[in-house]
């Protein structure tokens, strides 16, 4: 009778174990399916704008933190069968539009690339939309942020298309088609476009008409947004390398070979190109030449997650936050790394810097704020927007 | 990372992204092939699964005597079924247990899919740290999710249709034939419900994770056809209420000389049988010869 007692507990225990195990990873989400957003903010007049992960553009002053909130952004309803849209994944929300790329800000405009493939166009005053590209349709998904030079708007598509606008009108001036999505922000320096594809290529193309340039072949593709500074293009890759070419023939000049993919733009400050990597590390390299001046996250301080925020520059500091949450301070002149704040939740979209202080959100859809000096970590502001 | 994404998620995702690789970056070709050597490796499981399904089918008539012998008396008629489960060496825990085990890595597998197609950019982040510092692994990402048209990472109606009608098939041959109504509604209902669920979740989730579950039910029904032949496919389910498995039949006496055959084969034997019967052999022939095991358990009525 006990064996026989002690066989159906055994048994009780195992299918316990079974439903356990399917509640905890088969009907759990793999981390990363759904589609949230990462948005940074961009300051302008004492106002940071930012694309609020409930997928609406958000204008809060920093003055007095009142905030406000353009319309939502309307999700594409042919997307995919039953209603449901591409966007959707277990736990997504159907209704939302996720904004990945940061706003630009002009004196008038505010504009805003959304994950439905539409680009927006917003009066600063009182985030009315002006304008939207496409009226109609809808084109792929927008991850990248947009860059603003000379009153055209420059961004990259997940239909592995550049597409220039013209900032007032929204009217498409011209486009250049790569042989793969693109993810990746756009650079404009000196009347030059520059830009990473899936399709393993950095692209320099003609500001205004998007002509090709160069291109240049390398083994990894392409998200981080390309740097330009003295002449020489800084991009990192999914081959775990960074390359610096040539801007004007786009020829190799060095690569540094990390651990894992470089998904953000590097900086330089005090001639030190700074540059955060999935890998867990903050890597600080001679501009000129790749050499390593330092790697944070080996020695001070064990970093254990990976970079995937674009640092911020305040003087002479640098900002980076980790994935797990931590934001770090890196002083140039001393070339010392400190932890500046240790939240709970996950950093993955860039940070923002604006007197003495950086902002970032937050998946709480809040704005969370750290003193880069004292390192006090400031009341978050919501961005729901009830 | 922990435990499980360590020691399983990891290696199948780098594991699906090598063999991607191998296949010119063809994502699809990956997830066939992974389903099916992930099914190779768990075929002892099954098939001890599927060998217990099928000697509870056979025992069904005896068991159903039982519940008519033994209506009134249900500690005895449990203790009779349990005897006889024994006399006949089916083990209901070795059938729960291989179930059991086969889960979490079917889970993986999913998981492993929907990891490496990285369909939003929080995934592709997300998969960076599952990578290994492998620069096949590296270069070969991201993953190009077309294959034969179709977008793996949206909804695919056709691939969602075809998960639907092949769990349907799969779950119609593995169905047992009972003619208790209460056990024929229940498995009527999950004959129904379960490929319905899965059709929706294919209309909603990556096509990828659709043409896994294709390949799956695709080979769980060449093994079930392998040890069990159709099963129940392509019979009626019995009336409730009506006796299982007793049949009446009115034979009469055919003419002998008209109907039977006399075939020498290879060895010089001489093999006496009846037309109908050769008929229906040369009938079947091909299936079996694709399956090369042919139908071992099926039984003519």
């Amino acid at each position: 009778m006990k064996l026989k007692l002690l066989k159906r507990i055994g048994l009780a225990a195992l299918v316990v174990t079974a439903l356990i195990m399917i509640a905890v990873f088969g009907f759990g989400c793999v981390s990363g399916l759904s589609a949230i957003g990462w948005s940074g903010g961009a300051v302008h007049n004492d106002v940071l704008y930012v694309g609020s992960m409930e997928g609406r553009l958000a204008a809060i002053n920093l003055i007095d933190e009142s905030r406000q909130w353009a319309e939502y952004l309307k999700v594409q309803s042919s997307g995919g069968l039953l209603g449901c849209s591409s966007m959707l994944s277990c736990g997504g929300d159907t209704s939302r539009v996720p904004i990945y790329g940061t706003p630009v800000v002009t004196d008038e405009q505010i504009f805003v690339a959304g994950y439905n493939g539409k680009i927006y166009a917003y009066n600063t005053i009182n985030l009315a939309q002006r304008w939207v590209f496409p009226r109609d349709t809808y084109l792929s998904p927008f991850v990248g942020g947009l860059f603003y030079d000379d009153n055209e708007l420059y961004v990259g598509c997940s239909d592995g298309f550049v597409y220039c606008l013209n900032a007032t009108t929204g009217e498409l001036l011209s486009s250049y088609q790569t042989e793969d999505k693109i993810w990746g922000t756009p650079t404009v320096a000196d009347g030059v476009v520059y830009i990473g594809s899936f399709d393993k290529n950095i692209y320099a193309l003609n500001a205004g008409d998007l002509t090709l340039k160069w291109k240049y072949a390398i083994e990894g593709s392409i998200i981080a947004e390309p740097l330009v500074s003295n002449g020489i293009v800084y991009v990192g890759s999914f081959d775990n390398k960074l390359y610096a070419l040539n801007a004007e023939a786009g020829t190799l000049k060095w690569t540094y070979e990390a651990k894992n993919w470089f998904w953000t733009q590097p900086v330089i400050v005090n001639d030190t190109l700074y540059a955060g990597c999935l890998d867990g590390f903050i890597y600080a390299l001679n501009p000129a030449t790749g050499a390593v001046v330092k790697v944070f996250g080996e020695e001070d301080i064990a970093v254990i997650s990976a970079f995937a925020s674009q640092p911020a520059v305040e003087g002479n500091y640098v900002v980076f936050a980790s994935k797990d949450g931590i934001v770090y301070r890196i002083d140039t002149t001393t070339q010392e790394l400190k932890v500046l704040a240790v939240l709970t939740g996950s950093i993955t979209g860039p940070l923002t810097v604006y007197n003495g202080i950086v902002y970032f959100q937050t998946q709480d859809i809040a704005i969370q704020r750290v003193d880069i000096e004292s390192g006090a970590l400031l009341l978050s502001i919501s961005l729901i927007s009830g | 990372m922990n435990v499980w994404e360590l020691i399983i998620q990891q290696p199948l995702t780098n594991v699906l992204i090598v063999i991607s690789h191998a296949f010119g970056g063809s994502f699809g070709a990956a997830i066939i092939i992974l389903t099916i050597v992930v099914n190779l490796a768990l075929l002892p499981l099954t098939l001890s699964q599927i060998k217990s399904s099928k000697k509870m089918m056979e025992l069904q008539p005896k068991l159903a005597e039982l519940q008519k012998k033994y209506a009134k008396d249900r500690q005895k008629l449990a203790q009779e079924q349990m005897k006889l489960y024994k006399e006949s060496g089916v083990k209901l825990q070795g059938c729960m247990l291989g179930m059991i085990i086969q889960m979490p890595v079917w889970f993986a597998l999913y998981q492993s899919i929907m990891l490496a197609l990285a369909a939003v950019p929080e995934g592709l982040l997300n998969l960076s740290r599952f990578l290994y510092s492998w620069p096949v692994v590296f270069s070969a990402i991201p993953m190009n999710p077309y294959f034969l048209g179709m977008d793996l990472a949206s909804p695919n109606i056709v691939l969602a249709i075809l998960v639907g009608v092949f769990m349907w098939v799969q779950q119609k041959m593995s169905t047992m034939p009972t003619a208790d109504p209460q056990q024929q509604s229940q498995s009527s209902m999950m004959l129904w419900m379960m490929p319905l669920l899965f059709t929706f979740m294919s209309l909603t989730f990556p096509a990828g994770l659709a043409l896994y579950w294709v390949v799956n039910s695709l080979f769980r029904i060449a093994l079930q056809y392998r040890i069990t032949g159709w099963g129940t496919l392509f019979k009626r389910a019995a009336k409730p209420g009506a006796e299982p498995e007793k049949k009446h039949l009115k034979f009469e006496q055919p003419p002998q000389e008209e109907t039977k055959q006399t075939i020498v084969d290879k060895n010089g034997e001489i093999i006496i049988t009846d037309k109908e019967s050769l008929k229906k052999s040369q009938k079947k022939g091909f299936l079996d010869r694709f399956f090369k095991g042919g139908n071992n358990g099926q039984q003519d009525q």
